[in-house]
């Protein structure tokens, strides 16, 4: 089967590029304040962005920057898959968590507790667009192209997939960053076939020289 | 082409029982592992759960490990499990074969992490234990014990993971990526989710009430349950008997919300049409559902919609078997699994303990009458996790 | 009773995230949940835990929350009432 990576992206906390290109975003270099900078430039209306911690705000970012001006969302559709990876699953919000739970000061937020389930940013994305397919979310021990290839081929097992939204989501200590790729079948005119080294050109190319 | 996936072995560990055999016992005598707290150390006493009736050091025993190895909960149960579940399959020694180990969890080494917090922030006498905390390695513990393992994958999708990792199991021998997969989850109750569980207000302070008017929340539970899948050439070219096929399976998003599901239960009701789908069956041919059932307010309710739409009125048999184990959250796909199978093989179907009152929505009440036979020739599992995660599993009598 | 409805508007924006409201924006008569902020189940936990932790109070049943959740001035009513801090 033929597959395509129609459109991909890439953020930390430093810049946001589609597609290889960067875009322009007034912000500072902290992780809160440039996503924050990133969601106003989109301009979308979506408050429960705020109330989101980072694994899911570059979650979803990411995937509004690949879904902009698509008409493919917001009416229910099945023939989606969201798949994350990452490596420190919702650690980050774990340790935020486990500090409310300090003799002398114990007050639990269940807000923060939402966040402490890794997954929780595929379902933000599919609240967010509606999509009714299938959703994992997978750990592992660092960036793994074969993972992801391996992942994703699957996915398409299923005849009825029609697009899959692969993503490498990490937010923990001084790493902030999230990946996203849109697989699909058909060939769009700048689309890049979908392949383990293409997967691994790509995100070095944010990754390591963005 | 689709190919047959056939479950070779299983094995469970929760509060019902430390194997197969105790767990059917436990569910044909309709005897509940929900107990007063015993084993955590935390200041919710309150709260009764499904805690594993043995201490890390028994564990140990049990698995002929030492006692002092740097371990987590979730680990010693996930070893069990896979061991028992490995033994019925007769996977042992040199092989030959591409075995995959397929987990889920979310709590990982949360156990000790909250217990050696304050070390790790003051001094290093606990590091150890921060190299074991993360999900992952808990899944290459359990691995490393049996050393059987040429692929190892970790699923975290909350309530929803060991079913999820069970799909992910029939997925990999689907695409030839390996020969023999073991799959499930494994989970221990830890003081940060009982709390954080306890924030959100759907803990039952009695042993909870799955589809009750009047239930009042979940029990936590702990456990580990996994099954031994492999496909029908390998199942012929090892001589081994399948306990049964794993006919379907699917995984929905409800796309409504962070933790509640849809009122019309459409996640749920998407999981379970798509898996009979994938299963070629009619919904009138499911002989018993093994239902989410977690006792809450918004599950039982939307997953009873969710059925009644499916089902129509023709419902199966429905039953929730965390009023015995409690909600084993990342596991429960895994251990609901097993106990979906003793049923299955065993033809009968474990009751709904605890309930008493109808749910005024509902058309359909669960099991309570305990009957020693019923043939049952498929079954249906429920699973769903918070992020709107929503699995179903279909097993088939060969 | 001024006072306390402007600190606790202040308050349920803070813990609540909502980073472009503002006291003004929060109507004291309106519901606070259904239209307007859109809130959800989480955050009415998330109020529950105000309650305890700014002003002693302490709710046992999230039900008891959609009484005291009405409006501002019934939450704030309610906590001049109850309040043990």
């Amino acid at each position: 089967m033929e597959l395509n990576i129609s459109k991909y992206t890439y953020i930390n906390q430093l810049f946001a590029s589609v597609n290889g290109k960067k875009l322009v975003v007034t912000g500072a270099p902290e992780k809160g304040k440039f996503l924050t900078a990133l969601y106003r430039k989109l301009n979308v209306e979506y408050p429960k962005f705020f109330k989101m911690d980072t694994l899911s705000k570059l979650g979803f970012l990411a995937s509004e920057l690949i879904f902009e001006n698509g008409k493919q969302r917001f009416i229910p559709r099945e023939d989606g898959v969201i798949i994350c990876f990452n490596r420190s699953s919702s650690l980050e919000t774990d340790i935020l968590f486990q500090s409310s739970l300090e003799p002398g000061n114990f007050f639990p937020s269940p807000s923060v507790f939402v966040y402490t389930l890794p997954n929780i940013v595929a379902g933000e994305i599919a609240i967010r667009n509606k999509f009714l397919g299938e959703t994992s979310f997978y750990i592992s021990e660092k960036f793994n192209p074969e993972q992801i290839f391996s992942a994703v081929d699957i996915a398409f097992q299923n005849n009825k997939t029609n697009f899959v939204l692969a993503s490498w989501v990490e937010s923990f200590e001084l790493s902030c960053e999230v990946f996203m790729l849109l697989v699909e079948k058909k060939t769009g005119k700048d689309a890049i076939p979908f392949s383990i080294k293409c997967i691994t050109e790509l995100f070095n190319n944010e990754h390591l020289y963005g | 082409m689709q190919k047959d996936i056939f479950v070779t072995g299983m094995g469970i560990i929760s509060a019902t029982g430390i194997n197969r055999q105790e767990t059917l016992l436990a569910l044909r005598e309709a005897r509940t592992g929900i107990a007063p707290l015993r084993y955590l150390d935390t200041v919710h006493t309150e709260f009764p759960v499904g805690e594993v009736k043995r201490s890390n050091e028994e564990m140990c025993r049990m698995l002929h490990i030492p006692e002092t190895e740097i371990l987590t909960r979730t680990s010693l149960m996930g070893m069990l499990a896979v061991r028992e579940a490995l033994e019925q399959a007769s996977l042992h020694g040199k092989t030959g074969l591409r075995i995959a180990l397929v987990s889920g969890t979310t709590v990982g080494g949360m156990d000790k992490s909250e217990r050696h917090y304050l070390d790790y922030l003051e001094n290093d006498t606990k590091n150890a234990y921060i190299a074991i905390h993360d999900c992952g390695a808990c899944t290459e513990i359990i691995a490393d014990y049996s050393g059987l393992f040429s692929i190892t994958e970790t699923i975290s999708t909350a309530c929803s993971s060991a079913a999820n990792a069970i799909i992910t199991g029939a997925s990999l021998l689907q695409d030839g990526r390996t020969d023999v997969a073991i799959a499930g989850g494994c989970e221990c109750i830890t003081k940060f989710h009982l709390n954080g569980f306890n924030t959100l207000m759907i803990l039952d302070r009695d042993p909870c009430k799955p589809f009750d008017e009047h239930r009042a929340g979940l029990n936590l539970g702990e456990g580990a349950g996994y099954l031994v899948l492999e496909t029908g050439e390998s199942v012929r070219k090892r001589n081994v008997k399948p306990l049964c096929r794993l006919s379907g399976y699917a995984n929905t998003s409800d796309a409504f919300h962070q933790t509640a599901s849809s009122p019309n239960g459409e996640g749920a009701r998407l999981s379970m049409l798509k898996a009979l789908e994938k299963a070629q069956l009619n919904p009138g041919e499911i002989d018993y559902i093994n239902a989410h059932g977690t006792g809450t307010e918004n599950n039982d309710l939307t997953e009873g919609i969710a059925i009644q739409r499916v089902f129509g009125e023709k419902t199966p048999p429905v039953s929730s078997t965390k009023s015995f184990t409690g909600h084993t959250t990342s596991a429960a796909g895994g251990v609901e699994a097993v106990i979906s199978l003793l049923a299955l093989q065993h033809n009968f179907i474990p009751v709904n303990l605890n309930f008493s009152t109808p749910m005024s929505e509902l058309s359909f009440t669960p099991v309570t009458k305990k009957e020693t036979f019923v043939p049952l020739s498929h079954v249906l599992s429920n699973s769903f996790g918070f992020g709107g995660n929503d699995t179903s599993l279909i097993f088939s009598k060969t | 009773m001024d006072e306390l409805i402007l600190n606790l508007k202040k308050e349920i924006i803070e813990v609540l995230n909502l980073e472009d409201v503002k006291p003004e924006d929060i109507i004291d008569d309106a519901p606070l949940f259904g239209e307007g902020l859109g809130l959800d189940s989480i955050d009415a936990l998330e109020l529950i835990v105000l309650m305890e932790k700014n002003y002693g109070i302490k709710l046992k049943d999230p039900a008891q929350g959609k009484e005291v959740f009405r409006s501002i001035r019934v939450m704030a009513d309610y906590i001049q009432t109850n309040r043990t801090k």
